[in-house]
């Protein structure tokens, strides 16, 4: 079950990952129709959601909780306002008509209305109805109501009770539904599944259909026990929703919230837990439990802070849940009298709960406190389960610190190791050369005077000596930067390397702009050694290189078709070049089974310029 | 001879346009960027234009590039790059257009004038010369390459002379064997490699390259 749940989760959320929030705001708006019906403007508002989310995905983004807000405010309003209770009655009103010759009448109390002037009539099922229609004049005249009318009230049928005495004035009898049939002073009752015939008729009035009873008519199945859940929903989702999707607004505010997050990290969540206890005092009265509560929940935060921010949001729901349950008695209450349910006007939070109103107004305040609770699992509870379960350096911030410090080390080692190696074929290199030059041409002038042909053979040698430190020295340039990686980036310093390369050497290379200068360089001789390697040890044949850049990865691929075998563990060159795209968290992998391919993999996050490599 | 020196440092281009000066060239123009050089060369077209590969504004491949934008505008205008470090990347895509006239050189072999002014008259001429470095790595690209493995040590010695741009005649002489002698050997390579064979000695440069190339 939970199993489901996860992947129903997940999926959706890959969904709504491709989608964007603002794709939400499509059915937010279809909410719309089915609270308020299919009308021009609720149709109007769910393509006007679908043209926003088309072409400003970011304001659909941001308007979701707004809506969503917005219609469970509505949703609760709608509730709080419907009259389930009218006058002790409840009513329907339907079209009534009549056929053949005859006239409906209505019959009052009050007065006696011809049906087709009238506005209403009543008809009383199931009570004793004080008011009757009568058709005129008596004989084959039908009323017609639409099909289903009389559903949800006692059924006709032939026990209905004795006719009244006299016109339905006066007491009338109990019983089921009556209509009365007839002239004024002569009305007798009638079935009211023979006078409700089906066909055609011509509209004449309304009818009002009410009952009164003890028992209380419940309102439709959509507004009474959908409408209130539903707009509880939303507001929670909403008001969760709001910060991850109004970016935006929040950019505003932030100087606000950096302030205020910089005050919580350093004070961490449980702070909370006191002003939440605190709430719980003005919900269940200041006795000596709450009172106990409010003095544990300070002990809890000075000396466990970590486990009374993970109170917190657990509290907020149980007082979330409690608001439910007291919006729930909304539905159990006419608004005209202060029931038993509300007999004891009860406090939660900011709102004296002593009616329906006010009952939806505690639950929208669940609302708020639901959503924040939510939104402090994953920081409260949610990175305490994580640090307790993943304690190995790839999870967490503590993890990623460890590998920071780990690949600076690297770095600082490397670095300064190659400097020494740089520093040492100078001195043993160019520079030594420098001095045999310099003696040379010392000699040179001292021997020119006596013996020119030994100069001449001296001057050779020095320019033979100059030529070996020109030589030193770019191979030294190539160790440290190779000069076509300046010139024209990766792509081509790779073509160029598969061109020194004595095997044959395919490319596939797809780079739209330059990565980065330490990235590149990691690259190249991530490059080199790799290829280096298939020369050296792999026996292939050929070598295949592939280069590409997507979603922010620049991934390499070397593959050969020799032996195999190649170890991450054995050996410094491989190993040397994951230390070092390790430094931009990049990442080395070999597949090398024996009997080969091998196949080496680099993948390191960066981005391109724009600058495009030049053609060649 | 009519010549233009692109060098961007002073010192540099101030040597070159005195050895060059010293060997009866004629400066038509000595520029210091890339830019400058696209000018010049089209401007004066002179006999031949020596140009080091990294010029300013970005000190990157400009020089070559602009020598490849002048080469398309003026097809075959002769070039001799000079540069630091020799990139078989770079002699491909001056080869790449099959016009010769082009030669690639490390700024080290100007040292010795004598070769140094050789190169530049074939290149003037028509020819093609490619530095000794190049050579060696696109033979070391070949070097599991079965037609080239066929090659004795002296068909070699012959085929990497050859593919520096010297003529018979030159390489007899560096070689210490008659003409007739390497005539035989070039001959033979020939065959091996499979290559159509050529009396003009540029155009077979060019078919050695080529083949090494590929």
């Amino acid at each position: 079950m939970w199993l489901v749940l996860k992947m129903l989760w997940k999926s959706l959320a890959r969904i709504l990952r491709k989608l964007g929030w603002g794709a939400l705001l499509v059915p937010v708006a279809a909410m719309g129709i089915a609270l308020f019906g299919l009308h021009l403007w609720t149709a109007a508002a769910v393509v006007l959601a679908l043209i926003l989310w088309v072409w400003r995905p970011a304001a659909a983004a941001a308007l979701v909780p707004v809506t969503m807000v917005a219609a469970g405010i509505a949703g609760l309003a709608v509730a709080s306002a419907a009259p389930q209770w009218q006058g002790g009655w409840a009513a329907r009103t339907l079209s009534v008509s009549v056929t053949g010759k005859g006239s409906l009448y209505v019959i009052s109390p009050q007065q006696q209305v011809k049906a087709a002037q009238a506005q209403w009539v009543a008809l009383l099922p199931g009570a004793p109805p004080p008011v009757s229609i009568s058709a005129l004049p008596a004989g084959p005249a039908k009323v017609c109501l639409p099909p289903g009318a009389a559903k949800g009230f006692p059924p006709p049928g032939p026990a209905l009770g004795s006719p009244p005495p006299g016109p339905a004035l006066g007491s009338p009898p109990p019983g089921p539904a009556q209509v009365f049939v007839g002239p004024p002073g002569a009305l007798h009752p009638v079935p009211l599944n023979k006078v409700f015939a089906r066909g055609p008729c011509k509209p004449v009035g309304w009818v009002v259909i009410a009952q009164r009873g003890p028992r209380f008519v419940p309102p439709g199945w959509w507004d009474g026990r959908v409408l209130v859940p539903l707009a509880l929903i939303l507001l929670t989702l909403g008001l969760w929703l709001a910060p991850r999707t109004m970016v935006g607004v929040v950019d505003r505010a932030a100087t606000l919230v950096q302030r205020l997050r910089q005050h919580m990290r350093e004070n961490r969540w449980g702070v909370l837990l006191v002003p939440v206890t605190l709430f719980g005092l003005t919900v269940f009265g200041v006795r000596p439990w709450t009172v106990a509560m409010v003095i544990a929940a300070v002990i809890v935060a000075v000396k466990w802070p970590k486990v009374a921010a993970d109170l917190v949001p657990v509290t907020l729901a149980a007082f979330a849940l409690y608001g439910f349950e007291i919006a729930s008695k909304w539905q159990a209450t006419p608004w005209f009298a202060t029931p038993a349910a509300f007999a004891n006007p009860q406090q939660y939070g900011a709102v004296l709960v002593d009616s329906r109103q006010t009952a939806l107004l505690a639950g929208a305040e669940a609302s708020v406190l639901l959503a924040l609770g939510a939104w402090l699992v994953p920081r409260t509870i949610g990175a305490h389960l994580r640090t307790m379960f993943s304690p190995e350096p790839d999870g967490g911030l503590a993890g990623q610190v460890q590998r920071l410090t780990e690949s600076r080390g690297h770095v600082i080692n490397a670095a300064t190791t190659e400097l020494r190696r740089i520093e040492r074929d100078l001195h043993d290199g160019a520079q030594a050369r420098l001095v045999a030059l310099g003696m040379s041409l010392r000699a040179v002038e001292r021997m020119l005077p006596a013996s020119p042909q030994a100069a001449l053979a001296l001057v050779a040698e020095a320019r033979e000596t100059s030529l070996r430190a020109l030589s030193d020295l770019r191979s030294l340039v190539r160790g440290i930067y190779p000069p076509v990686l300046a010139d024209r980036g990766l792509g081509h310093a790779i073509q160029a390397l598969a061109l020194d390369t004595p095997m044959p050497t395919e490319l596939d290379i797809s780079l739209p702009g330059r990565p980065p200068a330490p990235v590149e360089s990691a690259c190249y001789f991530a490059v080199a050694e790799a290829l280096a390697n298939a020369v050296k040890h792999s026996g292939a044949r050929r070598v295949h290189v592939r280069v590409e850049h997507a979603k922010g990865m620049l991934r390499i691929e070397v593959t050969d078709d020799g032996v195999g075998g190649a170890d991450l563990t054995r050996g410094t060159g491989l190993s040397g070049i994951e230390r070092r795209l390790g430094t931009f968290d990049g990442i080395l992998a070999v597949s090398s089974p024996p009997g080969g391919p091998t196949m080496i993999v680099m993948e390191v996050p960066c981005a391109l310029s724009s600058q495009k490599t030049s053609s060649s | 001879m009519r010549v233009v020196v692109a060098e961007d440092l002073f010192l540099l281009r101030d040597g070159l346009t005195r050895l060059l000066a010293a060997h009866d060239f004629e400066i038509a123009a000595a520029v210091d960027t890339a830019p400058r050089l696209l000018t010049a060369l089209l401007e004066h077209r002179p006999d031949v234009a020596v140009v080091d590969v990294r010029l300013p504004p970005s000190f990157a491949d400009d020089g070559l590039q602009a020598a490849l934008a002048a080469r398309r505008q003026v097809p075959g205008l002769p070039v001799l790059l000079l540069s630091q470090y020799v990139e078989q990347l770079y002699a491909r895509e001056m080869l790449a257009d099959q016009a010769g006239a082009v030669g690639y050189l490390l700024k080290d072999r100007v040292f010795n004038d004598d070769q140094f002014v050789d190169a530049i008259r074939t290149v003037a001429r028509g020819g093609t010369v490619m530095d000794p470095d190049v050579v060696a790595k696109l033979l070391g690209r070949r070097s599991r390459d079965e037609p080239i493995t066929r090659l004795t040590a002296r068909e070699l010695e012959v085929l990497e002379l050859m593919a520096e741009g010297r003529s018979n005649a030159a390489i007899a002489q560096r070689l210490y064997v008659s003409e007739k002698a390497v005539g035989k050997h070039t001959s033979s390579i020939f065959i091996k490699l499979g290559l159509a064979q050529s009396e003009d000695d540029n155009r077979r440069v060019l078919a050695v390259l080529a083949y090494l190339n590929a």
